[in-house]
């Protein structure tokens, strides 16, 4: 109830506001201090082909601890993926590959490639830093009945965006992005994501991802199953040991 | 409809409708001619291989599995100048970076915008190996340090002795070549004009080849004008005479151009484009429209000299001539269509093509120019009309002097024929684009830096189907590449299997004995996520398609001849018939392959449309003179004619190609009118001589000169000399040798053959009095 109470106060506060206050409203949203799902990512190629990959991932902060391990498909069972972002260095990412009994550490430099062959890159899954963007209220509209702000979002040099910048329209009520559009850095338009969700615990929880890929004719749909928040997952959690089997819950 | 209300038809048009007459036919010539908007002129020698030969059909499948895989190469660098500094690397960047961002372009591969992989202390990095523009001294050093610690890389990106970049740009499918030509070449301008550069790859030639052949047929085409004209000014010695036949030609070739794009725009049919088979077309047309008005013109001012009027004078000519004239159109037709039996596509086009150019220069001829004949005042007392020219005596005397000994005339002929026929043995296919210049011209200069300095231009590609996860399927690949690369030629193969072996060896800690396919499927299963999590996905496109089942083993190749690269593809497909194929179906495509198929294409192209012309040609003949007897005499001299230009083709070491290749058509097409010429008469003449003596004597009379002067003025052929292909020069050099045998052949083997047959009394009564 209290999140709830803290979610009215601050979108009561968003009309009048400029880009900028209505982003830091986003930011400031209550989110759950973790969180475990089962995904499951359908690829489509320009072909029509598709290759379904299903994983369980658990979460603390914010998405910015993560560990992930793979179900589907069989290829990939046993494979095993833990990142932890830091503000002030790359973020360490590493991989446990069971026929190897490996496990390596991989590169997060760039930010514009594709996450796990999706059309999702690790910027698109990242949270934006308020102050490596510059943000503009554009008129507001309605989409499919929901009441959104619609911003315009440049990246500054500073944030190494594979993009020029993005179209983002957010439900008035919960605050979560409904929709975006987002432009290379030629200014041709990139990707159309769609986003929904769900209420769960007094939190706005993202439910589905579906991402077009206008310029390779590609897309990504990612649906988020068996959400749980709040569950109180441990930090210790998050360590390479635990790569290497899945837990019982 | 009877053979005389036809040409009472024809007669009345010109005589009692002249003006009516040239207006339709300028009309219908607009219209055939409005076609040449549509007009495309593009080489691509993939385009000529039949869609149900193996080579194309992989080709098509490669392309829709994996999108364009047809490379151009941009070399560029100072000589003796390493390329790791600085202004290089950031020009390398910048022109990178524009060609990427054109439209027409689907990917750009460069040292700027490659992947670096490593692992460093435990740490799989794949990461940018040129981290931006500007370079610092550190950064051109790791970057040198990495290209040497992994060769294979090096050599896609870098020359040899490291002082020029290789550039890889793929076109979008569908992109017009000659646009993405002019595109490098003005962003080449801009943005490397410090730099020696070099460009190669199938795409570029075809594009560049479109510009040289628009260039190439317009300068030909004027050269063979104005040459004709000249002639034709010599030998009939009136201006408004020739002005007439130039137009009936300027008309007939503007229609055929234009029909050519009216059907490439109707059925999208790539025998409709122009290329640089073609670039022969015009000149060939030229002449053809051109002997149809020699032939009309000199009959009739040999007729208006004797009869003083100009109706009469039509009237005959068109009398004598309608027939012959339709026939020698008829004939020429059927032996170009003869090429719709050539295996090469795109000979049927041409073929079409020019029957309907043949037939339109046949109408005009027949309508047109009486018609204008029929309006022009011509002065009795004018040179043309009134004396015999120097030319036309000349044939008269010699014609004497044969018919004195036509059994020496004839062994003579015999004998240089068996000449000619040893030479066959030594005659030698040639596609290979690099030998259509000279040396020194920019093109083979060009590949030939790409040859010594680079990869090399030529690409031998593998289509592989099967599990592209399994160790086996991947060990396989390995083991034909490695096959592919002991010979001398081949100087790099690509495929999914060097990145797994790259990655087994990055993820053991950088140890080359790791650099090879891991012996389980699920290790090479952890190789692919591993990379997916954090390289692009897209880095795999051009080498193994969505599902692991199909994958691409692309190999470079330093320019071979045809015969060369015919041995090693046949060598090639034995290795993986005994060695490879079992788990996996291999086929293959590629500029290597192309050049081994078009060798038997050529040789069968060759002999189906000699064969075939040769007897549709005889039965035309046969059927027109009433006698198949007939027909069998009018190829006498054409195909003498065509065993002594491929055996001189072999003597002189000139390559038969698929541009070469259309010779015995043109031969058997062009050379037989003389031979109809010849026997029309005879069969005239037959009626009206009394005596059989002087028989031979009187044809030679009447048709000697014509023929020889249409020769003469077919020498326009020789405008082809000037054409800066060499298939197309050698044939400019053997359709005038053409010409002059079969002229020659008709006057000499033909008149001799036909004198001594005639002194036979029963064939003499049998075939010539049809008795």
């Amino acid at each position: 109830m209290k999140k709830r109470i803290i979610l009215l106060l601050i979108i009561s506060s968003a009309f009048g506001q400029t880009g900028i206050e209505i982003a830091k409203m986003v930011d400031a949203k209550p989110s759950p201090k973790d969180m475990s799902n089962t995904t499951r990512m359908v690829l489509t190629n320009a072909k029509g082909k598709s290759r379904t990959n299903v994983m369980v991932s658990k979460s603390l902060d914010g998405n910015k601890k993560q560990i992930i391990w793979f179900l589907e498909p069989k290829d990939d069972k046993g494979v095993a993926f833990l990142k932890i972002e830091h503000s002030d260095k790359d973020d360490e990412m590493r991989m446990w590959l069971p026929a190897f009994k490996k496990i390596r550490r991989i590169s997060s430099k760039k930010k514009g490639d594709s996450f796990m062959g999706s059309d999702l890159s690790y910027e698109d899954l990242s949270n934006r830093d308020l102050d490596e963007n510059e943000y503009i209220r554009l008129d507001d509209e309605t989409i499919n009945g929901v009441d959104c702000f619609v911003l315009e979002i440049t990246p500054k040099k500073e944030a190494k965006s594979s993009y020029i910048k993005h179209t983002s329209w957010i439900d008035k009520n919960s605050l979560m992005a409904v929709k975006e559009k987002s432009y290379d850095k030629s200014g041709a338009l990139k990707k159309k994501k769609e986003f929904s969700h769900r209420e769960m615990k007094g939190y706005f929880v993202m439910k589905r991802v579906f991402v077009e890929d206008v310029q390779k004719n590609r897309t990504t749909e990612v649906a988020f199953e068996d959400v749980q928040v709040d569950m109180g997952i441990q930090a210790s959690l998050f360590q390479e040991k635990n790569l290497k089997r899945l837990p019982r819950n | 409809m009877s053979e005389k209300r036809i040409k009472d038809w024809f007669m009345s048009q010109s005589l009692d409708h002249p003006k009516r007459t040239i207006i339709i036919t300028l009309l219908i010539s607009i219209l055939m001619g409005s076609g040449l908007q549509f007009f495309k002129i593009e080489d691509d020698m993939m385009k000529m291989i039949p869609e149900d030969i193996d080579t194309r059909r992989v080709w098509e499948e490669v392309k829709e599995e994996f999108g364009n895989t047809e490379m151009i190469f941009v070399a560029f660098g100072e000589r003796g100048t390493s390329a790791y500094n600085r202004e290089a690397m950031a020009e390398l960047w910048d022109f990178t970076e524009v060609v990427e961002a054109s439209p027409l372009i689907e990917e750009v591969i460069s040292l700027s915008n490659m992947n670096r992989m490593e692992s460093v202390d435990d740490f799989l990095e794949v990461d940018d190996l040129v981290p931006s523009r500007d370079l610092n001294s550190n950064e051109i050093v790791s970057i040198k340090n990495y290209l040497d610690g992994n060769p294979d890389i090096k050599k896609r990106v870098l020359g040899k002795h490291g002082d020029f970049f290789n550039v890889v740009v793929k076109p979008q499918e569908g992109s017009n070549d000659q646009a993405v030509v002019k595109l490098l070449h003005e962003y080449a301008d801009t943005h490397l004009q410090e730099y020696e550069v070099h460009f190669g790859g199938p795409p570029y030639l075809t594009g560049l080849v479109g510009d040289l052949i628009r260039v190439d047929m317009v300068v030909l085409i004027r050269i063979g004008l104005l040459g004709m004209v000249l002639i034709l000014l010599w030998s009939l010695r009136s201006f408004i005479g020739v002005g007439m036949i130039v137009a009936v030609i300027v008309l007939s070739l503007g229609s055929m151009m234009g029909a050519m794009g009216w059907i490439y725009n109707l059925t999208k049919s790539d025998n409709f484009v122009f290329t640089i088979m073609n670039t022969s077309m015009p000149i060939i047309l030229l002449t053809i429209a051109n002997s149809d008005g020699v032939h009309f013109l000199t009959k009739f001012f040999k007729k208006l000299r004797q009869t003083k009027d100009k109706r009469k004078a039509i009237e005959m000519s068109m009398h004598s001539l309608m027939l012959p004239i339709f026939l020698t159109s008829i004939t020429t037709s059927a032996a170009f269509l003869s090429l719709l039996f050539a295996p090469i596509e795109v000979m049927a086009g041409y073929g079409y093509t020019i029957a309907i150019g043949i037939m339109w220069a046949w109408i005009l001829s027949t309508t047109l120019l009486p018609s204008l004949i029929m309006l022009t005042n011509w002065k009795m007392d004018s040179k043309a009309i009134s004396h015999p020219g120097l030319l036309e005596r000349m044939v008269d005397n010699i014609g004497k002097e044969i018919l004195k000994a036509p059994r020496l005339v004839l062994t003579a002929g015999l004998i240089v024929v068996l000449i000619g026929a040893y030479g066959l043995s030594a005659l030698n296919v040639e596609v290979n684009i690099k030998t259509f210049f000279d040396e020194e011209h920019a093109i083979p200069q060009s590949l030939s830096f790409l040859d010594d300095e680079m990869v090399g231009s030529m690409d031998y590609t593998f289509r592989i189907e099967g599990d592209l996860k399994d160790p086996k399927t991947l060990k396989k690949m390995v083991r034909l590449q490695e096959y592919m690369e002991e010979h001398p030629k081949i100087s790099i193969s690509i495929s999914i299997a060097d990145i797994i072996k790259q990655m087994h060896r990055t993820i053991m800690d950088d140890d080359p004995v790791f650099e090879t396919i891991p012996d389980e499927r699920d290790k090479v299963n952890n190789l692919f996520t591993m990379y997916s999590m954090s390289g692009d996905p897209d880095d795999f496109s051009s080498l193994v398609n969505y599902d692991y089942t199909v994958g691409l083993v692309t190999v470079m190749s330093k320019n071979m001849s045809t015969q060369a690269a015919e041995i090693y593809v046949g060598e090639v497909k034995k290795f993986i018939e005994q060695e490879i194929n079992g788990e996996m179906e291999i086929t293959t495509t590629g500029m290597l392959p192309v050049l081994g198929d078009m060798v038997d294409m050529v040789i069968s192209s060759s002999f189906r449309s000699i064969f075939a012309s040769i007897i549709v040609v005889s039965l035309i003949a046969g059927f027109f003179f009433r006698r198949i007897g007939w027909g069998l005499l009018a190829v006498i001299p054409l195909s003498s004619a065509v065993i002594l230009n491929f055996g001189f083709m072999g003597l002189f070491n000139i390559d038969l190609n698929h541009v070469t290749a259309v010779l015995s058509s043109v031969i058997i097409g062009v050379g037989v009118d003389f031979a109809i010429h010849y026997i029309s008469q005879y069969r005239r003449s037959v009626k009206t001589v009394k005596d059989p003596d002087i028989l031979s004597r009187e044809v030679i009379d009447e048709v000697g000169y014509p023929i020889v002067l249409d020769a003469l003025s077919n020498m326009a052929f020789a405008a082809l000399l000037f054409s800066q292909f060499l298939p197309v020069r050698h044939m400019g050099g053997l359709m005038v040798f053409a010409m002059i045998s079969t002229s020659v052949g008709t006057l000499t083997l033909l008149a001799s053959v036909m004198e001594l047959l005639r002194r036979n009394k029963k064939i003499y009564n049998r075939l010539i009095r049809g008795n």
